[in-house]
């Protein structure tokens, strides 16, 4: 198998792409963006058990794709974003070439001895939509707890006014920097319905009230589409579990449509279509 | 319209619904030229087709104090736009889910297929929801974040 | 300057007469600077990173009322909302964060005095303690503050043995605080403090700010900045968590057609909506204008009005930064540009 920086060199070299965006080491055990342009950027590029960053969410940027073909290094996990980027007509097949590997899973955050929450059972270790093989480095790491079950079991338990209020405590620490809209692939509206401000359909201000309005508009425009990437959370300064909403509006498209975002970009996407036998029963 | 005697005290609900032009709009209507009454709590905010009703505005309703939300269209396949409501009822299903775990009510938000010329389903539609949010009660959960928008002096 | 000595439990206990008279207390617990109810918290922080968060939001909220209004057929009431009247305490401040008050408070007091910030300045109380920690984000030195340094403190905390603080006091406010409840305190060894002190290594400055700033005033227009966040994602989580990041937003929100009020919310300068005009056209379009202006309005822009560098150093946004950027290492090239 080729190494990646060789890849990505000769890739550059014989203009196959124009830059390609990947990874490269930060400190010790941590791993940051990078994007080549040219031959001799591509000897910092790395692919390892660090590699956290989901960088599709670099291909829906207009001035980082413009420009030529684009080469990015993806997880099996950023593929299902690329391919529901694609599902989504956001970007073209033909436009990107992607570097993909056997995935080893990364690590939680930085120096951590277990695996991140979206590693937990995940079913694309091997890439689904590849145009290049190269090996992915690192050693294995322990199983975190599941935590999203037991949250899970926790809020179906509580009653509707319980379950408000633990929702709304929960967001009420929201500071509404919207980090977890930036560094989410999916959330690429060229104005968020959350900065319209004739009318403004979500308080602005990070009140309760504003704050509960956005995580639930964020959580709905992402159900059906989210993929569990979990970058909004690991953006997030207030350390608001997102992945947890997110997690369960993905289970709900699972079970009413058995449809999985960024499996199989031929599909037509779920909020997208319908079905004429979709589920009535709940309808007058 | 009911008939018995109200106390000065009794809870009236307000509900919200969001209906299509084509469908429950018209339905809503007849009700109204054949003089079949129903309760009047029931505001009526009308749209060009179901597919319109973003989910935002529900939330936008109940923020705002509502105790129920009617969303109401045409049924499959009379959709004026031809697919309006399958749309949106895709999107239903997931919304619906989701205001469930994060504790609203679903006897709080119905859904309908009324048609134009089905004005006593409409009242009929609209009274059961009354009656359902009458007996729930006040939607309380929205009180304690909504009391910062008083203005006390 | 007076010095004396705390048992961490009399402190924590001290912390929960502080919440018995109605003040807002505020534990550093290592991870966050989190309310304290009465016996909950641990105070840490001394080994551990800067938390989270800072406590800006006790001056200056993430969102807050500036009036409220009521509108009838012929006149607007404009009424005025109540500012302050709850002390707020933190204990165990870090010391890049101790000095955010001071910072801030030249820029909302230059012009227009603000007084939302200062009523709550004026019943803030800073009990900073010296910090041990250091890691590759840190670069306090660089901007004139270190990890012993009392500046913006009221009273400061010396992390002694067997859990004991030396507590010196630095200024009056500090000691109108403790004076009420001297019974808590025992007579400091300023010898032994000053032996922890001396023991707490000064990390090496990173960079010359002067340097920087010089660079700054020259390279408005350069290649550098396309170069240099080029992988930012825009997601303001460096300004929000920033001790000293003060930018806001103003809007209004209406309760009803005749009822509503003005809000001041934090901003971020990496938000492409932060100057958007109302036309349509924004002057700084793209990512690397944007990343330029929180440059040059830490090292250049503040220290040209002010004297005073819009940083401490404290590396949060560093740390947070979900692409990585190290805005240490940055200004860091920008000092070897000008060797």
């Amino acid at each position: 198998m080729t190494e990646l920086k060789n890849l990505v060199k000769s890739l550059l070299e014989e203009g196959k792409v124009t830059k390609v965006i990947g990874y490269r080491m930060y400190g010790e055990n941590n791993t940051k963006p990078y994007i080549a342009v040219t031959p001799n950027d591509a000897e910092e590029m790395v692919l390892n058990t660090d590699c956290r960053n989901n960088l599709s969410v670099y291909l829906t940027k207009k001035e980082i794709i413009n420009g030529g073909k684009t080469g990015i290094v993806a997880k099996g996990c950023d593929i299902r974003n690329i391919i529901a980027l694609i599902q989504e007509n956001r970007i073209k097949e033909e436009d990107i070439l992607i570097i993909s590997a056997e995935c080893k899973g990364v690590g939680a955050e930085k120096g951590s001895a277990v695996y991140a929450n979206k590693c937990v059972n995940c079913s694309v270790k091997t890439p689904h939509l590849y145009h290049e093989l190269v090996e992915m480095k690192g050693s294995e790491l322990s199983q975190p707890k599941d935590k999203y079950t037991e949250a899970k079991e926790k809020v179906l338990a509580m009653n509707s006014g319980e379950r408000f209020e633990y929702f709304s405590n929960m967001f009420s620490e929201c500071i509404k920097c919207y980090a977890c809209r930036q560094a989410c692939p999916m959330c690429y509206c060229e104005q968020c319905i959350a900065d319209m401000s004739i009318p403004r359909w979500i308080e602005s201000s990070a009140t309760d009230r504003g704050n509960l309005s956005w995580n639930m508009i964020r959580a709905f425009h992402l159900s059906g589409r989210c993929t569990g990437c979990n970058e909004c959370e690991r953006a997030c300064p207030a350390e608001i579990p997102l992945s947890f909403i997110n997690k369960l509006m993905y289970d709900t498209a699972k079970e009413e449509f058995n449809y999985e975002s960024g499996m199989n970009k031929e599909t037509p996407t779920l909020i997208g279509s319908y079905n004429t036998k979709d589920n009535d029963n709940f309808i007058q | 319209m009911q008939t018995e005697k109200k106390t000065v005290n009794q809870f009236e609900p307000k509900v919200i619904a969001f209906v299509c032009n084509w469908c429950t709009y018209t339905g809503a209507d007849l009700a109204g030229t054949s003089r079949i009454k129903y309760q009047p709590n029931v505001k009526l905010i009308k749209l060009p087709c179901t597919g319109r009703i973003d989910p935002v505005f529900i939330i936008k309703a109940f923020e705002k104090g509502a105790d129920g939300v009617l969303v109401s269209g045409c049924h499959p396949g009379d959709c004026h736009y031809n697919a309006g409501n399958y749309h949106a009822r895709r999107r239903w299903i997931m919304f619906r889910k989701m205001l469930e775990t994060m504790g609203i009510d679903s006897n709080r938000l119905h859904f309908s297929w009324v048609s134009a010329s089905e004005g006593k389903k409409f009242t009929e539609v609209v009274n059961d929801l009354i009656n359902k949010v009458r007996a729930a009660g006040p939607f309380k959960s929205y009180e304690k974040i909504n009391k910062e928008y008083v203005i006390n002096d | 300057m007076e010095e004396k000595r705390i048992t961490k439990e009399n402190l924590i206990k001290l912390g929960s007469n502080w919440v018995n008279d109605g003040m807002n207390v505020y534990v550093n617990n290592g991870k966050k600077y989190t309310l304290m109810k009465l016996h909950e918290e641990d105070l840490k922080g001394f080994e551990e990173a800067p938390p989270l968060m800072s406590y800006k939001e006790i001056v200056f909220p993430k969102t807050e009322p500036i009036l409220y209004y009521k509108k009838s057929q012929k006149e607007v009431e404009i009424i005025e909302p109540k500012i302050g009247g709850v002390k707020n305490i933190v204990i165990g401040a870090k010391p890049c964060d101790a000095k955010s008050i001071s910072i801030m408070s030249k820029v909302f007091n230059w012009d227009y005095k603000d007084s939302f910030f200062n009523v709550r300045a004026e019943e803030s109380v800073i009990i900073g303690m010296a910090c041990k920690y250091n890691d590759e984000h840190c670069f306090c030195t660089s901007v004139g503050i270190s990890p012993v340094s009392t500046d913006g403190s009221d009273l400061f905390l010396i992390p002694l043995a067997n859990d004991n603080f030396g507590v010196r006091i630095i200024s009056d406010k500090g000691k109108e605080l403790i004076s009420k409840y001297e019974s808590y305190f025992t007579n400091g060894d300023s010898e032994e403090s000053e032996n922890v002190l001396s023991s707490i290594p000064i990390p090496e400055k990173k960079f010359n700010a002067e340097n920087v700033k010089s660079w700054l005033d020259k390279n408005f227009e350069s290649e550098f900045w396309n170069t240099t966040a080029e992988m930012c994602l825009g997601c303001s989580q460096c300004a929000f968590v920033c001790p000293v990041c003060h930018c806001f937003d103003i809007v209004d929100e209406d309760y009803s057609f005749t009822e509503g009020r003005r809000m001041k919310n934090w901003d971020a300068c990496q938000n492409g909506l932060f100057t958007k005009h109302a036309s349509g056209h924004n002057p700084r379009d793209k990512q690397p204008k944007r990343y330029r202006q929180r440059v040059s309005h830490k090292f250049k822009y503040y220290k040209d009005k002010f004297d005073e560098y819009l940083c401490t150093g404290c590396g949060r946004c560093s740390r947070g930064c979900p692409a990585g950027i190290d805005i240490g290492e940055i200004v860091e090239r920008i000092d070897k540009l000008t060797n």
